[in-house]
């Protein structure tokens, strides 16, 4: 961070103040209402309502940032072009079969699409849609429970005094939440439920004051002058 | 006319005596150029990056899968540009992967503007900065397959985070040499806790930019929250006894 302070250009003051302005009526809006003359919270939900258009607007900008990388892949030879071609190839596939045949087809009524395209096109976007995006996102959220296992193989090795109180912890923890535990001693499931509702609440309670305190400190900062 | 909506009367009543103190200790402190405490690791990033240009291998950073409105993103923004400006001036080649649109354009901005700052506009390139998906598991798929190709030196995990931390952590995990991570949320901080070298945990994220600068404005984010903590602490405290003695009227207080 540099320590310089610069002055800030006209733009930066112009966008400063939309910023203050919007920061602090949506900070308003919260405790404040004006019954009979105004729904702020109306107002302020129609105002958020834009942020869709912006975002439509980044989409756009984000599929020709996907594809200008992967046709410079392709282009430059790189040693995973190929994967470059199907990713580019399955992007723009899955885009004109949602377009034509998913939930959210652009020509529902087949004002402009022949109903026998929308028709023909139905298969193929629920054999890509449900036969292989979805066992693919299944696969890859399946894949942490081998990232846990050797996570927890690193995490509780005995190093240090925090590194072993981690581990009698989390064994106490496990034997807890395993069904057998109460067969072999009932205190085990007493044990996990103290751990969880004391040690472990009233570190996670800690954390998040901390974060929300520094969250008022970091937007007020923010609204009264961005770090340009 | 205006009047205070019930039961957020107490919020806004401590909303204004927290900012009045915090202000009023920041801005001592910050005049001062005073540092309440350190925050471990955060002096290592310089030399770490430096080993990431000698080593010619690059640095990644990516800001998680939060949405321009989660200040986890924008505080993972704010350490982005001080990253970025270290990795131009060392010639550490630096990789950025989003999940959102919208943080992809700012992130893009940052990085150019870091380029531009340095007067080395040119060698800046679009593949630097990359839009990977907005679904969860393409974006954990995504960022996997870069550091897995890649092979950077230095992995940044900094910002919102949900299942993926682990997933994209443990991955940077057997080519890094070093990885640094940061997140408010508790359920994926002993994810990171775990794979990386350095993790900024809870408000350490916010305060990360008060501690790396020397401008008495950014120091007073280092300052403030801790302040705001003495006074939770005392709150908490003064709750604590009067409940104790069968007194509710801090509770009554808070309830308004």
């Amino acid at each position: 961070m540099s320590s310089e302070k610069k002055k800030m250009t006209r733009g930066e003051l112009g966008l400063q103040i939309v910023i203050f302005s919007l920061g602090v009526f949506y900070a308003l809006v919260y405790y404040i209402a004006a019954p009979g003359v105004v729904d702020l919270q109306a107002v302020s939900d129609q105002l958020l309502s834009y942020i869709t258009v912006v975002l439509t607007a980044a989409f756009g900008i984000g599929v020709i940032n996907l594809t200008r990388v992967h046709v410079l892949n392709i282009k430059r030879k790189r040693a995973t072009w190929r994967y470059s071609i199907i990713l580019l190839i399955s992007l723009y596939a899955m885009a004109v079969f949602t377009m034509i045949a998913s939930p959210f087809a652009l020509d529902p009524n087949s004002v402009v699409i022949p109903a026998s395209d929308i028709q023909a096109s139905t298969p193929i976007y629920e054999f890509l849609y449900y036969k292989i995006l979805a066992n693919i996102n299944a696969s890859i959220f399946s894949l942490l429970a081998f990232f846990i296992a050797s996570a927890a193989y690193r995490a509780f090795k005995a190093r240090s005094i925090e590194s072993t109180i981690l581990l009698v912890a989390g064994l106490l923890v496990i034997l807890g939440q395993a069904p057998v535990a109460d067969l072999i001693w009932p205190g085990f499931s007493i044990i996990r439920d103290w751990i969880l509702a004391f040690p472990n609440t009233a570190g996670q309670r800690g954390i998040l004051i901390g974060a929300a305190l520094a969250i008022v400190v970091f937007s007020v900062r923010r609204l009264i002058r961005y770090p340009w | 006319m205006l009047e205070l909506i019930p039961g957020r009367i107490s919020e806004a009543g401590l909303l204004i005596i927290v900012s009045a103190v915090i202000y009023q200790l920041a801005k001592f402190a910050s005049a001062k150029k005073l540092k309440t405490r350190n925050i471990p690791g955060l002096d290592r990033i310089d030399g770490w990056l430096k080993e990431a240009a000698d080593l010619k291998r690059p640095v990644f950073f990516t800001p998680g899968t939060g949405s321009m409105g989660a200040p986890d993103t924008l505080a993972a923004l704010t350490l982005l540009e001080y990253v970025a400006q270290r990795c131009v001036e060392y010639n550490a080649p630096l990789l950025v992967a989003n999940s959102d649109p919208q943080v992809q354009q700012v992130t893009e901005e940052i990085v150019k503007k870091a380029y531009a700052k340095a007067g080395k506009e040119k060698e800046f390139t679009p593949d630097m900065v990359r839009y990977i998906s907005t679904r969860q598991f393409a974006y954990a798929a995504g960022v996997m397959g870069i550091l897995r190709r890649e092979k950077p030196a230095v992995n940044f995990f900094v910002g919102d985070f949900q299942a993926e931390a682990l997933q994209i952590a443990e991955t940077g995990r057997a080519d890094a040499i070093y990885q640094f991570g940061g997140t408010t949320n508790p359920d994926q901080l002993p994810f990171f806790a775990t794979t990386c070298d350095q993790t900024l945990i809870g408000e350490e994220l916010y305060t990360a930019t008060g501690h790396l600068s020397s401008d008495p404005e950014a120091i007073s984010e280092l300052i403030g929250p801790d302040a705001g903590k003495i006074l939770a602490i005392l709150l908490i405290l003064a709750g604590a006894v009067l409940v104790t003695f069968g007194n509710s009227i801090l509770l009554t207080i808070l309830g308004l």
